[in-house]
Protein backbone atom coordinates (compact mmCIF):
# COMPACT_ATOMS: atom_id res chain seq x y z
CA UNK A 1 0.00 0.00 0.00
CA UNK A 2 1.23 3.43 -0.82
CA UNK A 3 1.70 5.67 2.17
CA UNK A 4 0.02 9.04 2.33
CA UNK A 5 2.00 11.95 0.92
CA UNK A 6 3.23 14.45 3.46
CA UNK A 7 4.41 17.96 2.67
CA UNK A 8 7.56 18.85 4.57
CA UNK A 9 9.64 21.97 5.15
CA UNK A 10 13.10 20.61 4.40
CA UNK A 11 15.28 23.68 4.60
CA UNK A 12 15.11 27.42 5.23
CA UNK A 13 17.69 30.13 4.62
CA UNK A 14 17.44 33.88 4.62
CA UNK A 15 19.30 36.85 3.28
CA UNK A 16 19.55 40.41 4.54
CA UNK A 17 20.81 43.29 2.41
CA UNK A 18 24.18 44.59 3.59
CA UNK A 19 23.17 48.15 4.35
CA UNK A 20 22.17 48.61 8.00
CA UNK A 21 20.05 51.48 9.28
CA UNK A 22 20.45 52.06 13.02
CA UNK A 23 18.09 53.85 15.39
CA UNK A 24 20.77 56.45 16.00
CA UNK A 25 20.85 57.26 12.31
CA UNK A 26 17.05 57.39 12.11
CA UNK A 27 16.75 59.65 15.14
CA UNK A 28 19.38 62.13 14.03
CA UNK A 29 16.87 64.82 13.17
CA UNK A 30 14.05 63.82 15.47
CA UNK A 31 13.25 65.42 18.78
CA UNK A 32 10.53 62.96 19.53
CA UNK A 33 12.42 59.73 18.98
CA UNK A 34 15.56 58.29 20.52
CA UNK A 35 17.38 55.00 20.21
CA UNK A 36 16.26 54.01 23.70
CA UNK A 37 12.66 54.93 23.12
CA UNK A 38 12.48 52.89 19.92
CA UNK A 39 14.06 49.87 21.59
CA UNK A 40 11.75 50.02 24.59
CA UNK A 41 8.60 50.57 22.53
CA UNK A 42 9.09 48.33 19.51
CA UNK A 43 12.14 46.21 20.36
CA UNK A 44 14.16 47.17 17.27
CA UNK A 45 17.71 48.56 17.26
CA UNK A 46 18.56 48.35 13.60
CA UNK A 47 17.21 47.03 10.33
CA UNK A 48 18.70 46.12 6.98
CA UNK A 49 17.62 48.12 3.95
CA UNK A 50 18.14 47.43 0.27
CA UNK A 51 20.26 49.94 -1.56
CA UNK A 52 19.09 51.74 -4.67
CA UNK A 53 18.66 49.25 -7.48
CA UNK A 54 18.64 46.30 -5.10
CA UNK A 55 15.25 44.67 -5.57
CA UNK A 56 13.12 41.85 -4.19
CA UNK A 57 14.44 39.53 -6.93
CA UNK A 58 18.02 40.21 -5.83
CA UNK A 59 17.30 39.43 -2.19
CA UNK A 60 15.28 36.35 -3.13
CA UNK A 61 18.07 35.14 -5.41
CA UNK A 62 20.63 35.44 -2.62
CA UNK A 63 18.39 33.58 -0.19
CA UNK A 64 17.77 30.81 -2.74
CA UNK A 65 21.46 30.47 -3.65
CA UNK A 66 22.24 30.13 0.03
CA UNK A 67 19.56 27.48 0.40
CA UNK A 68 20.98 25.51 -2.52
CA UNK A 69 24.57 25.79 -1.26
CA UNK A 70 23.98 25.09 2.44
CA UNK A 71 21.68 22.15 1.90
CA UNK A 72 23.17 20.63 -1.26
CA UNK A 73 19.99 21.24 -3.22
CA UNK A 74 20.23 20.95 -6.99
CA UNK A 75 18.28 23.79 -8.67
CA UNK A 76 17.38 21.25 -11.37
CA UNK A 77 15.31 19.37 -8.78
CA UNK A 78 12.95 22.31 -8.20
CA UNK A 79 9.67 21.96 -10.08
CA UNK A 80 7.79 25.00 -8.76
CA UNK A 81 8.79 28.53 -7.71
CA UNK A 82 6.53 30.71 -5.66
CA UNK A 83 7.43 34.26 -4.67
CA UNK A 84 5.53 36.37 -2.19
CA UNK A 85 6.29 40.05 -2.59
CA UNK A 86 4.56 43.42 -2.47
CA UNK A 87 7.59 45.18 -3.87
CA UNK A 88 8.11 43.35 -7.19
CA UNK A 89 10.80 44.42 -9.65
CA UNK A 90 8.20 45.34 -12.29
CA UNK A 91 4.39 45.62 -12.49
CA UNK A 92 4.90 42.78 -14.94
CA UNK A 93 6.39 40.28 -15.69
CA UNK A 94 6.16 37.99 -12.70
CA UNK A 95 9.32 38.25 -10.63
CA UNK A 96 9.30 34.47 -10.01
CA UNK A 97 9.76 33.97 -13.77
CA UNK A 98 12.88 36.11 -13.71
CA UNK A 99 14.15 34.05 -10.80
CA UNK A 100 13.60 30.77 -12.69
CA UNK A 101 16.23 31.86 -15.16
CA UNK A 102 18.61 33.45 -12.67
CA UNK A 103 18.57 30.42 -10.38
CA UNK A 104 19.01 27.83 -13.13
CA UNK A 105 15.71 26.15 -12.37
CA UNK A 106 14.39 24.04 -15.26
CA UNK A 107 12.02 25.64 -17.76
CA UNK A 108 9.62 22.79 -16.96
CA UNK A 109 9.00 24.36 -13.54
CA UNK A 110 5.90 26.39 -12.74
CA UNK A 111 6.39 29.89 -11.35
CA UNK A 112 4.13 32.52 -9.87
CA UNK A 113 4.14 35.55 -7.64
CA UNK A 114 1.50 36.14 -5.04
CA UNK A 115 0.69 39.45 -3.44
CA UNK A 116 0.40 39.12 0.32
CA UNK A 117 2.41 40.65 3.11
CA UNK A 118 2.69 39.59 6.72
CA UNK A 119 0.42 36.57 6.21
CA UNK A 120 2.19 35.48 3.00
CA UNK A 121 4.38 32.75 4.48
CA UNK A 122 1.38 30.90 5.91
CA UNK A 123 -0.40 31.13 2.55
CA UNK A 124 2.77 30.08 0.75
CA UNK A 125 3.07 26.97 2.90
CA UNK A 126 -0.60 26.21 2.29
CA UNK A 127 -0.23 26.58 -1.49
CA UNK A 128 3.00 24.57 -1.53
CA UNK A 129 1.38 21.83 0.52
CA UNK A 130 -1.56 21.83 -1.90
CA UNK A 131 0.75 21.47 -4.90
CA UNK A 132 2.67 18.65 -3.26
CA UNK A 133 -0.39 16.74 -2.06
CA UNK A 134 -2.11 17.07 -5.44
CA UNK A 135 0.97 15.72 -7.17
CA UNK A 136 1.30 18.88 -9.29
CA UNK A 137 4.77 19.48 -7.88
CA UNK A 138 7.17 17.62 -5.64
CA UNK A 139 9.82 20.19 -4.77
CA UNK A 140 8.53 23.73 -4.28
CA UNK A 141 10.86 26.68 -3.77
CA UNK A 142 8.90 29.12 -1.63
CA UNK A 143 10.47 32.57 -1.67
CA UNK A 144 9.37 35.55 0.40
CA UNK A 145 11.17 38.79 -0.38
CA UNK A 146 10.40 42.38 0.51
CA UNK A 147 11.97 45.78 0.07
CA UNK A 148 9.30 47.72 1.96
CA UNK A 149 11.92 50.40 2.63
CA UNK A 150 11.25 51.57 -0.92
CA UNK A 151 7.58 52.11 0.00
CA UNK A 152 8.40 54.30 3.01
CA UNK A 153 8.45 58.07 3.12
CA UNK A 154 11.73 59.48 4.40
CA UNK A 155 9.91 61.60 6.99
CA UNK A 156 7.48 58.96 8.21
CA UNK A 157 9.24 57.74 11.32
CA UNK A 158 6.28 55.65 12.49
CA UNK A 159 6.97 53.16 9.71
CA UNK A 160 10.70 53.68 9.22
CA UNK A 161 11.46 52.49 12.74
CA UNK A 162 9.48 49.29 12.16
CA UNK A 163 10.28 47.89 8.74
CA UNK A 164 13.40 46.20 7.44
CA UNK A 165 14.13 44.47 4.14
CA UNK A 166 14.96 40.82 3.71
CA UNK A 167 14.21 37.58 1.94
CA UNK A 168 13.79 33.94 2.87
CA UNK A 169 13.90 30.76 0.83
CA UNK A 170 12.11 27.59 1.93
CA UNK A 171 12.11 24.18 0.30
CA UNK A 172 8.81 22.36 0.61
CA UNK A 173 8.84 18.82 -0.73
CA UNK A 174 6.91 15.59 -0.82
CA UNK A 175 7.89 13.23 1.98
CA UNK A 176 11.12 15.03 2.86
CA UNK A 177 13.00 14.69 6.12
CA UNK A 178 11.92 17.99 7.54
CA UNK A 179 9.00 19.39 9.49
CA UNK A 180 5.61 18.08 8.46
CA UNK A 181 3.19 20.85 7.51
CA UNK A 182 -0.09 20.32 9.33
CA UNK A 183 -3.50 22.00 9.34
CA UNK A 184 -4.20 25.59 8.40
CA UNK A 185 -6.56 28.29 9.54
CA UNK A 186 -6.85 31.22 7.16
CA UNK A 187 -8.82 34.45 7.21
CA UNK A 188 -9.50 37.62 5.23
CA UNK A 189 -11.23 40.92 5.98
CA UNK A 190 -11.09 43.17 2.94
CA UNK A 191 -13.16 45.84 4.68
CA UNK A 192 -9.91 46.93 6.30
CA UNK A 193 -7.98 47.24 3.04
CA UNK A 194 -7.26 50.94 3.54
CA UNK A 195 -5.62 50.37 6.90
CA UNK A 196 -2.34 49.25 5.34
CA UNK A 197 -2.00 50.67 1.87
CA UNK A 198 0.21 52.22 -0.77
CA UNK A 199 -2.38 54.20 -2.71
CA UNK A 200 -0.69 55.11 -5.94
CA UNK A 201 1.18 53.16 -8.59
CA UNK A 202 -1.61 50.69 -9.36
CA UNK A 203 -4.21 51.27 -12.05
CA UNK A 204 -6.70 53.05 -9.76
CA UNK A 205 -4.25 55.88 -9.16
CA UNK A 206 -1.53 55.22 -11.72
CA UNK A 207 0.15 58.58 -11.37
CA UNK A 208 2.27 59.02 -8.31
CA UNK A 209 1.97 62.45 -6.75
CA UNK A 210 5.73 62.59 -6.19
CA UNK A 211 4.75 64.80 -3.34
CA UNK A 212 5.38 64.05 0.28
CA UNK A 213 3.90 67.25 1.58
CA UNK A 214 0.22 67.45 0.75
CA UNK A 215 -1.67 70.25 2.37
CA UNK A 216 -3.82 69.87 5.42
CA UNK A 217 -3.28 69.06 9.02
CA UNK A 218 -0.52 66.50 9.26
CA UNK A 219 -2.01 64.46 12.05
CA UNK A 220 -5.70 64.54 11.27
CA UNK A 221 -5.25 63.90 7.60
CA UNK A 222 -2.48 61.39 7.82
CA UNK A 223 -4.21 58.80 5.69
CA UNK A 224 -3.55 60.98 2.67
CA UNK A 225 -0.30 62.52 3.75
CA UNK A 226 2.05 60.39 1.66
CA UNK A 227 -0.15 58.70 -0.98
CA UNK A 228 2.86 57.30 -2.85
CA UNK A 229 4.15 55.65 0.29
CA UNK A 230 3.07 53.07 2.80
CA UNK A 231 0.30 54.17 5.11
CA UNK A 232 -0.60 52.23 8.23
CA UNK A 233 -3.41 53.01 10.60
CA UNK A 234 -1.59 51.71 13.63
CA UNK A 235 -4.59 51.73 15.94
CA UNK A 236 -6.82 49.86 13.48
CA UNK A 237 -4.16 47.25 12.77
CA UNK A 238 -3.49 46.81 16.42
CA UNK A 239 -7.18 46.27 17.20
CA UNK A 240 -7.37 43.89 14.25
CA UNK A 241 -4.45 41.80 15.49
CA UNK A 242 -5.81 41.67 19.04
CA UNK A 243 -9.08 40.40 17.60
CA UNK A 244 -8.04 37.89 14.93
CA UNK A 245 -4.81 36.39 16.24
CA UNK A 246 -6.35 34.73 19.32
CA UNK A 247 -9.19 33.43 17.11
CA UNK A 248 -6.92 31.92 14.47
CA UNK A 249 -4.72 30.36 17.17
CA UNK A 250 -7.78 28.73 18.70
CA UNK A 251 -9.10 27.48 15.38
CA UNK A 252 -5.84 25.99 14.12
CA UNK A 253 -5.51 24.14 17.42
CA UNK A 254 -9.05 22.78 17.02
CA UNK A 255 -8.38 21.72 13.44
CA UNK A 256 -5.23 19.95 14.60
CA UNK A 257 -6.87 18.28 17.59
CA UNK A 258 -4.37 19.92 19.91
CA UNK A 259 -4.50 22.13 22.97
CA UNK A 260 -2.37 25.22 23.40
CA UNK A 261 -0.17 23.36 25.89
CA UNK A 262 0.76 20.87 23.16
CA UNK A 263 2.59 23.59 21.24
CA UNK A 264 6.32 23.68 21.99
CA UNK A 265 7.09 26.96 20.31
CA UNK A 266 5.14 29.90 18.88
CA UNK A 267 6.68 31.79 15.98
CA UNK A 268 4.52 34.79 15.15
CA UNK A 269 5.04 37.30 12.40
CA UNK A 270 7.48 39.75 13.97
CA UNK A 271 5.24 42.81 13.63
CA UNK A 272 6.83 44.85 16.39
CA UNK A 273 7.89 44.19 19.95
CA UNK A 274 4.96 46.02 21.48
CA UNK A 275 2.33 44.11 19.56
CA UNK A 276 4.05 40.78 20.23
CA UNK A 277 4.20 41.45 23.97
CA UNK A 278 0.50 42.25 24.05
CA UNK A 279 -0.45 39.18 22.00
CA UNK A 280 1.72 36.91 24.14
CA UNK A 281 0.06 38.22 27.29
CA UNK A 282 -3.44 37.99 25.86
CA UNK A 283 -2.87 34.39 24.77
CA UNK A 284 -1.12 33.55 28.05
CA UNK A 285 1.84 32.02 26.23
CA UNK A 286 4.84 31.46 28.52
CA UNK A 287 7.95 33.48 27.63
CA UNK A 288 10.05 30.42 26.87
CA UNK A 289 7.58 29.26 24.24
CA UNK A 290 7.24 32.60 22.50
CA UNK A 291 10.17 33.38 20.24
CA UNK A 292 10.90 37.02 19.44
CA UNK A 293 14.02 37.89 17.48
CA UNK A 294 13.73 41.12 15.55
CA UNK A 295 16.06 43.55 17.29
CA UNK A 296 18.50 43.62 14.38
CA UNK A 297 16.07 43.11 11.49
CA UNK A 298 12.78 44.83 12.29
CA UNK A 299 9.56 43.78 10.63
CA UNK A 300 10.56 42.09 7.37
CA UNK A 301 6.95 41.46 6.29
CA UNK A 302 6.69 38.15 4.40
CA UNK A 303 10.28 37.17 5.22
CA UNK A 304 9.70 37.52 8.94
CA UNK A 305 8.20 34.14 9.84
CA UNK A 306 10.68 31.92 7.95
CA UNK A 307 13.59 34.05 9.13
CA UNK A 308 12.44 33.84 12.74
CA UNK A 309 11.77 30.11 12.46
CA UNK A 310 15.26 29.58 11.05
CA UNK A 311 16.74 31.64 13.86
CA UNK A 312 14.80 29.62 16.44
CA UNK A 313 16.24 26.45 14.91
CA UNK A 314 19.75 27.88 14.92
CA UNK A 315 19.29 28.84 18.58
CA UNK A 316 18.47 25.20 19.36
CA UNK A 317 14.87 25.94 20.31
CA UNK A 318 13.28 23.46 17.92
CA UNK A 319 13.73 19.81 18.79
CA UNK A 320 12.79 16.74 16.78
CA UNK A 321 9.07 16.10 17.13
CA UNK A 322 8.33 19.58 18.44
CA UNK A 323 5.11 21.24 17.39
CA UNK A 324 5.65 24.80 16.25
CA UNK A 325 2.78 27.17 15.57
CA UNK A 326 3.32 29.81 12.89
CA UNK A 327 0.98 32.81 12.76
CA UNK A 328 0.91 35.64 10.22
CA UNK A 329 -1.37 38.70 10.17
CA UNK A 330 -1.45 42.05 8.43
CA UNK A 331 -2.03 43.82 5.12
CA UNK A 332 -5.18 42.76 3.24
CA UNK A 333 -6.36 42.46 5.87
CA UNK A 334 -5.25 38.85 5.87
CA UNK A 335 -4.18 36.30 8.42
CA UNK A 336 -3.37 32.64 8.84
CA UNK A 337 -1.87 30.04 11.13
CA UNK A 338 -0.44 26.56 10.78
CA UNK A 339 1.24 24.00 12.97
CA UNK A 340 4.36 22.17 11.82
CA UNK A 341 5.91 19.13 13.45
CA UNK A 342 9.71 19.04 13.40
CA UNK A 343 11.27 15.93 11.85
CA UNK A 344 12.09 13.00 14.13
CA UNK A 345 15.75 12.31 14.75
CA UNK A 346 17.83 9.58 16.34
CA UNK A 347 20.12 12.27 17.62
CA UNK A 348 22.83 11.98 15.01
CA UNK A 349 23.01 14.56 12.26
CA UNK A 350 21.86 12.95 9.09
CA UNK A 351 23.69 13.00 5.79
CA UNK A 352 23.92 16.37 4.15
CA UNK A 353 23.03 18.23 7.30
CA UNK A 354 25.36 19.99 9.61
CA UNK A 355 24.59 20.84 13.18
CA UNK A 356 23.53 24.41 13.69
CA UNK A 357 26.35 26.70 14.66
CA UNK A 358 25.64 27.93 18.15
CA UNK A 359 26.46 31.31 19.58
CA UNK A 360 25.97 33.38 16.47
CA UNK A 361 23.96 36.40 17.39
CA UNK A 362 25.40 39.14 15.26
CA UNK A 363 22.43 38.98 12.98
CA UNK A 364 24.30 37.81 9.96
CA UNK A 365 22.71 34.83 8.34
CA UNK A 366 24.43 31.88 9.93
CA UNK A 367 25.29 28.60 8.36
CA UNK A 368 23.95 25.32 9.58
CA UNK A 369 21.01 23.05 9.22
CA UNK A 370 17.53 23.92 10.22
CA UNK A 371 16.40 21.64 12.96
CA UNK A 372 13.20 21.84 11.01
CA UNK A 373 15.02 19.39 8.80
CA UNK A 374 16.67 17.38 11.55
CA UNK A 375 17.15 13.74 10.96
CA UNK A 376 15.36 11.00 9.14
CA UNK A 377 11.80 10.19 9.83
CA UNK A 378 11.24 6.53 10.55
CA UNK A 379 9.55 6.23 7.16
CA UNK B 1 -14.50 52.69 37.93
CA UNK B 2 -14.84 56.19 39.38
CA UNK B 3 -13.75 59.22 37.36
CA UNK B 4 -10.76 59.53 39.67
CA UNK B 5 -9.76 55.93 39.03
CA UNK B 6 -10.10 56.45 35.29
CA UNK B 7 -7.87 59.50 35.39
CA UNK B 8 -5.33 57.61 37.47
CA UNK B 9 -5.34 54.71 35.00
CA UNK B 10 -4.80 57.12 32.09
CA UNK B 11 -2.04 58.95 33.93
CA UNK B 12 -0.31 55.67 34.62
CA UNK B 13 -0.69 54.62 30.99
CA UNK B 14 0.79 57.90 29.74
CA UNK B 15 3.53 57.88 32.37
CA UNK B 16 2.31 61.16 33.82
CA UNK B 17 2.26 62.40 37.40
CA UNK B 18 -0.91 62.14 39.46
CA UNK B 19 -3.02 65.20 38.87
CA UNK B 20 -1.56 65.96 35.43
CA UNK B 21 -4.81 65.09 33.68
CA UNK B 22 -8.23 66.66 33.99
CA UNK B 23 -11.40 65.66 32.12
CA UNK B 24 -11.21 68.94 30.25
CA UNK B 25 -7.62 68.41 29.09
CA UNK B 26 -7.52 68.80 25.31
CA UNK B 27 -5.78 65.90 23.62
CA UNK B 28 -4.34 68.15 20.93
CA UNK B 29 -2.44 69.94 23.70
CA UNK B 30 -1.27 66.71 25.31
CA UNK B 31 2.11 65.75 23.92
CA UNK B 32 1.98 62.28 25.48
CA UNK B 33 -1.19 61.40 23.56
CA UNK B 34 0.50 60.02 20.44
CA UNK B 35 0.11 56.99 18.23
CA UNK B 36 1.83 54.72 20.74
CA UNK B 37 -0.43 56.01 23.53
CA UNK B 38 -3.39 55.13 21.34
CA UNK B 39 -2.11 51.55 21.15
CA UNK B 40 -1.60 51.46 24.89
CA UNK B 41 -5.20 52.63 25.31
CA UNK B 42 -6.44 49.84 23.03
CA UNK B 43 -4.59 47.35 25.24
CA UNK B 44 -5.98 48.92 28.42
CA UNK B 45 -9.54 48.70 27.09
CA UNK B 46 -9.06 45.12 25.93
CA UNK B 47 -7.47 44.12 29.20
CA UNK B 48 -9.63 45.89 31.77
CA UNK B 49 -12.93 46.32 29.96
CA UNK B 50 -12.85 43.54 27.32
CA UNK B 51 -13.77 46.18 24.75
CA UNK B 52 -12.37 46.70 21.27
CA UNK B 53 -11.58 50.31 20.45
CA UNK B 54 -11.22 51.22 16.79
CA UNK B 55 -8.88 53.73 15.21
CA UNK B 56 -11.91 55.76 14.21
CA UNK B 57 -13.06 56.04 17.82
CA UNK B 58 -9.59 57.11 18.84
CA UNK B 59 -9.48 59.78 16.15
CA UNK B 60 -12.82 61.12 17.40
CA UNK B 61 -11.52 61.80 20.91
CA UNK B 62 -11.00 65.50 21.59
CA UNK B 63 -10.69 65.65 25.37
CA UNK B 64 -9.71 63.35 28.21
CA UNK B 65 -13.41 63.19 29.09
CA UNK B 66 -14.10 61.58 25.69
CA UNK B 67 -11.63 58.83 26.56
CA UNK B 68 -13.12 58.39 30.03
CA UNK B 69 -16.59 57.97 28.55
CA UNK B 70 -15.39 54.83 26.76
CA UNK B 71 -13.98 53.35 29.94
CA UNK B 72 -17.08 51.40 30.90
CA UNK B 73 -17.82 47.69 30.78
Amino acid sequence: MQSEIRATIDAIEYYLPQKVLTNAELCKNSEKWSDEKIVSKVGIRSRHVAKEGECASDLAEQAAQKLFAQHAIDPASIDFIMLATQSPDYPLPTTACILQDRLGIPTTAGALDFNLGCSAYIYGLMLAKGLVLSGAASRVLLLTAETYSKHLHAEDMSVRIIFGDGAAATLVSANGKGAVIGAFDLGTDGSGFENIIVQTGGMRYPEGTNDGSTSGDKDENKRFLYPDCLYIDGAEIFSFALRVVPETVKRVLEKSGLSQDDIDLFVFHQANGFMLRVLKKKLKIPNEKFFVDMEDVGNTVSASIPMTLKRACDAGLVHPGDKVMLVGFGVGLSWGATIITAGESDGSPSAGETVAAAGESDGSPSAGATVVAAGESDG
Amino acid sequence: MTPEEKLAALEEMLELEAGDLAPTTKLSRLEEWDSLAALAFIVLMDDRFSKTITGEQIRSFATVQDIMDEMEM
